[in-house]
């Protein structure tokens, strides 16, 4: 067991899953939130939300993880979104430049506000 | 620093495996901490270190040298932190790699040079030897 990483699964009102992570997302536990994420796509999921608000340490391995959910969720016209108020983990994907691939939000209520403009 | 600003070494030995890599986190926190740093510099040292250790685990998952180690060697001076990280994960030779594990690797390379002042990276038959540098007070 590992006590500095946990996952957990949601749904949101909308019907969509939200993983849930908290702690160190690393070489270690990454590959725990791909399996996660290969599960929820083998269900037929094309949306799916990775919830970073109690993550306090995220490297490579773990935006690797989320640039290939990415990918495959864009190639079946799906997404993945990110809910990430930390301002350091926030600050990992400034400095890459992934900010501008992914779609971040710092919380669930202002990304469903985001969705319900997009639908408009 | 207790002794007023004579240079001081930390130096640490892990597995060279995914489950120790926090391990080598930690000690940098500490290290760094101790540090005229910013909160921020912390946070980048930290970073990095992870980053350079990642690298090192991959690299000995794939050449199957699951026996291998890391030495962590940091010198704290006054006026900069040097870490060594030396692996004896193989060769870093690449053979056919995946896509995916070199956009990894690169998105890693990137993310260190991004954090530190000065990175060195001498590869060798047996392990790769990193160099980096992070200066106090350059932001």
């Amino acid at each position: 067991m590992n006590v500095n990483f946990k996952m957990e699964t949601r749904t949101s009102e909308k019907n969509v899953p939200i993983i849930g992570l908290q702690g160190e997302v690393d070489v270690y536990t990454a590959p725990q939130l791909k399996q996660q994420m290969i599960s929820l796509l083998e269900q037929g999921a094309k949306e799916i939300v990775v919830d970073l608000t109690d993550v306090d340490y995220l490297d490579s391995t773990a935006l690797g993880v989320l640039i290939g959910g990415l990918k495959r969720l864009r190639e079946i016209d799906g997404n993945l979104m990110l809910i990430c108020p930390n301002a350091r983990i926030r600050r990992v994907f400034e400095i890459t430049g992934l900010d501008k691939i992914f779609d971040i939000h710092n919380s669930e209520q202002e990304m469903h506000t985001a969705a319900g403009k997009e639908t408009a | 620093m207790g002794n007023g600003d004579s240079p001081a070494q930390v130096e640490l030995i892990i597995p060279c495996r995914p489950e120790f890599v926090g391990v080598a986190r930690l000690v940098m926190l500490g290290v760094a901490s101790r540090m005229r740093f910013s909160y921020d510099e912390v946070e980048d040292i930290r970073l990095a270190v992870g980053e350079a250790c990642t690298t090192s685990v991959e690299w000995a998952e794939r050449n199957r040298r699951s026996d291998s180690t890391i030495v962590l060697r940091s010198e704290i001076t006054p006026d900069k932190l040097t870490v060594d990280i030396i692996d004896t994960a193989g060769s870093r030779k690449d053979e056919a790699d995946s896509s995916d594990d070199q956009d990894k690797e690169d998105l890693g390379a990137l993310l260190i040079t991004l954090l530190v002042d000065e990175i060195k990276i001498e590869p060798g038959p047996d392990g790769t030897r990193v160099r980096m540098v992070k200066h106090v007070g350059q932001r």
